[in-house]
């Protein structure tokens, strides 16, 4: 690069700096969508098959995608494994999910992750990409620092700010899609520990009372759905994993627009009572969901 | 027969070599295919020689093919295969003085400096040590170089065109790391190719025949080369533009003389000569070597002499922990060496430091050393956890090191093999410290060495099983602790064979017929 292009290149950039962007859907914390069942639960099909239940018992992706709308999907993307290992979420569902917002109306559908591991090899070796993009979606990187911007968490106790990728906060519709799983500290990873892989600056989380943390930034924006994968589950060694052999086959799903309902319904999936994850009970205590399920109006399919 | 188009051929390999050899260094996103990584190094005289002496395996045919061809047709190597070599050649065209192409005239070579510096390199190196070498090569200076004065330079400016189409909501472009070369990996690179760019504006390839160690072993090679540049007494009008346009300078028109010995190739001679007055030919007559005053001889042999003395009395290991422990960055004693290095040992006597793994690494977690295996093996990669984890299924370093310093491994192979084991400081944990859950590092570990077992109030606290721990720097990297990390990789000096993580039962099955539990 010779000096006349570095100075343009600089000065274009400094520009750009001082107009700033707009972002929309800043600091919702409530999902607005009136739902006819709190919690959809389905089980015994394929990943797509039981997705497509799930969603028409909520009057279908219409519900959360208005024609023209920009959608962010989110799901585990964390590790460089294959599908099989069943540490990031299951390709064939995310595929689904893609089309069914393309179908609602959507007008783009992106899809990243703060990966674990080098994010290109995660990207690739998990299927996402690829998935993501044979149904039309971006995919987005988010292992930069550039991309995440201050949000100010007004409702955390420990965390009062973060930095949010800038994708959630142009987003319409926040699509949240974890992989249900073991985990070696915080017991379970589902809904609400999988927005850590929205947020910059992980190391805070675990250097701050992690429970605590992942309850303080449910607070901040609720997804619009939560879409818990549960049709291969790890039960041991997560969240990576460390063979084939850590993962069982559970054929299950959960919908909601609660993130603690669903995160409450997977640990009892998952063998654990809710009560016993700390991030669960804080977050409910903190009112950003309910994770009495004996009081959800709850829908069972099975396929 | 006009042998004109010979200089054209050069150009145009010289050149197809010079830009993706430069690229390589430059490769930021993962753009170049692994075979022409692979390709490129493999035909470096030093690297392939390394190569060959190390694992004589297939990586040491290109230095053989290089002295095949020196052997046939003198040191055409210099002036196609070498970037460093068509780095000067693009330097020297520069010179816009007068006459700038015809400004040379023909010196008589400093044998002893280029040999004496040659069989310093040589003998330090047997005895262990391969500063010398490391700090004259070509292809690992012209890669260090590059890495640490114009990648950062790509780096800027490949974030700035990310950080612009991000306003665009335009993802394709993305950010990469970019981390500062240190001080020392940055001045010595610019220190030797400002010496070398000075070399070649004034003087062409003086480098080559005088510091370049690759130069001077073509050039014993050359000396008995089948086919080399001769005068035809008959067509030579003595018009002395060959001498003239002679980057080597080493044709002297006067005395129809050519020290081919020094001879890089460039074949500028067939091109500039009006008569057809050189040809490739056999030897004509035996040409006495050029005699040496004694001022000069002495002279030459105060430098070498000098050198090898600075050399010699250069700080070994010693210095290594001090230096290491006072810049904070780890409490490791001992750095670990990349997956496939073998150990310090194997690794710091066939690495040249041509940082060609250091940009190819995804992590980036192999990073130029300063003085963490002494001051001999300055620049020599080593694994630097503050940067990153060694990615679990990556043998990238050891698919590209051309050397064999690195030697490649299966994925299946690397899984075993131990760079250093993790020691855990307790008392420094988030969980003794804070009273509350972490377990970051247990939680990127790929094999589980560091895994979670019970502590106190329902807490986990980390625990190390080194058996199986292989090394990676998965737990060392995300330790949230400051400044220094509660778990760290302790190198190992010679790598061990790690345990595979104990094949457990299948987890128990779910039985997917049955009722939700809620």
């Amino acid at each position: 690069m010779d000096r006349r292009t570095f100075v343009k290149t600089t000065v274009g950039a400094s520009v750009l700096f001082g107009t700033g962007v707009k972002f929309g859907s800043l600091g919702k914390v409530f999902a607005g969508q009136s739902v006819p069942y709190d919690l959809v639960a389905v089980k015994g099909g394929e990943p797509d098959v039981m997705f497509d239940q799930a969603i028409a018992a909520l009057g279908g992706m219409k519900t959360f995608v208005k024609k023209g709308q920009k959608v962010v999907v989110k799901p585990n993307i964390g590790w460089d494994v294959g599908p099989q290992r069943a540490a990031n979420t299951n390709p064939k569902l995310v595929t689904r999910v893609i089309q069914h917002c393309f179908q609602a109306g959507a007008s783009e559908v992106s899809v990243f992750d703060h990966t674990c591991d080098d994010w290109r090899r995660c990207y690739s070796s998990s299927g996402l990409e690829a998935a993501a993009k044979s149904a039309g979606a971006k995919v987005v990187p988010g292992n930069a620092d550039s991309y995440y911007h201050d949000v100010t968490l007004s409702r955390g106790k420990i965390m009062k700010t973060a930095r949010v990728h800038e994708l959630i906060l142009g987003a319409d519709v926040f699509i949240n899609m974890p992989v249900l799983k073991n985990h070696n500290s915080s017991k379970l990873t589902i809904a609400m520990k999988n927005l850590m892989g929205i947020v910059w600056d992980r190391g805070f989380w675990h250097a701050n009372n992690l429970h605590q943390c992942i309850a303080d930034f449910a607070g901040y924006r609720a997804p619009d759905l939560n879409i818990v994968d549960a049709y291969a589950v790890m039960t041991r060694n997560g969240p990576r994993g460390v063979s084939d052999s850590d993962v069982v086959t559970m054929k299950a799903q959960l919908l909601s627009t609660d993130i603690v309902a669903v995160d409450a319904a997977a640990a009892k999936l998952a063998g654990q009572s809710p009560e016993d994850i700390g991030y669960i009970t804080l977050a409910a205590a903190q009112g950003f969901g309910r994770k009495d399920l004996g009081a959800l109006n709850i829908k069972r399919i099975t396929v | 027969m006009s042998l004109r188009y010979l200089k054209t051929v050069r150009v145009v390999v010289a050149l197809a070599v010079f830009v993706p050899a430069t690229f390589l260094f430059l490769d930021v996103s993962e753009i170049l295919p692994l075979w022409l990584v692979k390709a490129l190094p493999a035909v470096q005289l030093v690297p392939s020689l390394f190569h060959l002496l190390e694992v004589f395996g297939w990586g040491g045919a290109g230095c053989i093919v290089v002295m095949l061809l020196t052997l046939a047709f003198g040191r055409v190597y210099c002036s196609t295969l070498c970037p460093l070599g068509t780095y000067q050649d693009v330097i020297s065209r520069l010179n816009r003085s007068r006459n700038s192409l015809r400004r040379f005239r023909f010196h008589r070579q400093h044998y002893l400096l280029h040999y004496g510096l040659l069989f310093l390199a040589t003998a330090l190196g047997i005895g262990g040590s391969l500063l010398l070498l490391n700090l004259l090569e070509p292809f690992a200076n012209f890669g260090r170089s590059t890495h640490a004065l114009v990648r950062p330079l790509v780096v800027l400016m490949n974030n700035g065109i990310a950080w612009i189409l991000e306003k665009f909501q335009v993802y394709q472009v993305y950010p990469v790391p970019f981390h500062l070369p240190s001080i020392v990996a940055f001045l010595v690179p610019l220190a030797f190719i400002a010496t070398v760019s000075v070399m070649a504006f004034r003087s062409g390839r003086l480098y080559c025949n005088t510091l370049c160690p690759a130069g001077a072993l073509l050039g014993l090679l050359s000396r008995v080369s089948l086919l080399r540049i001769v005068f035809d007494t008959k067509a030579c009008k003595d018009c002395g533009l060959c001498e003239k346009v002679c980057k080597a300078q080493c044709i002297d028109s006067g005395t129809m003389r050519v020290d081919f010995s020094a001879c890089v190739g460039c074949f500028n001679c067939f091109d500039a000569c009006p008569t057809e007055g050189l040809h490739f030919g056999r030897r004509q007559q035996h040409e006495p070597p050029p005699q040496m005053t004694d001022r000069r001889r002495r002279k030459l042999l105060r430098d070498v002499v000098g050198t090898a003395a600075i050399v010699a009395f250069l700080p070994g290991d010693t210095t290594r922990t001090a230096v290491a422990v006072a810049t904070g960055k780890t409490r490791a004693s001992v750095p670990a060496t990349p997956p496939g290095s073998q150990g310090i040992a194997h690794f710091t006597s066939a690495c040249t430091a041509c940082h060609l793994c250091v940009g190819v690494c995804p992590t980036q977690v192999l990073s130029p050393s300063f003085m963490e295996y002494g001051l001999g093996g300055i620049f020599q990669p080593h694994m630097d956890y503050s940067l990153g984890p060694c990615n679990y299924d990556c043998t990238l370093c050891g698919q590209i090191c051309p050397n064999g310093a690195i030697l490649p491994l299966t994925v299946e192979q690397k899984h075993v093999v131990q760079m250093g084991r993790a020691k855990f400081v307790r008392d420094d944990c988030i969980v003794t410290v804070k009273k509350t859950d972490c377990g970051a590092c247990s939680e990127h570990c790929p094999t589980k060495a560091v895994h979670m077992v019970p502590y106190e109030r329902g807490l986990v606290i980390p625990e190390v099983n080194e058996d199986i721990c292989i090394g990676c720097g998965a737990c060392e990297h995300p330790c949230p602790v400051t400044p220094r990390k509660a778990i760290y990789v302790e190198g190992n000096a010679v790598h061990r064979t790690a345990k595979l993580p104990e094949q457990q039962k299948p987890a128990p099955k779910v039985n997917v017929d049955a009722d939700f539990p809620f």
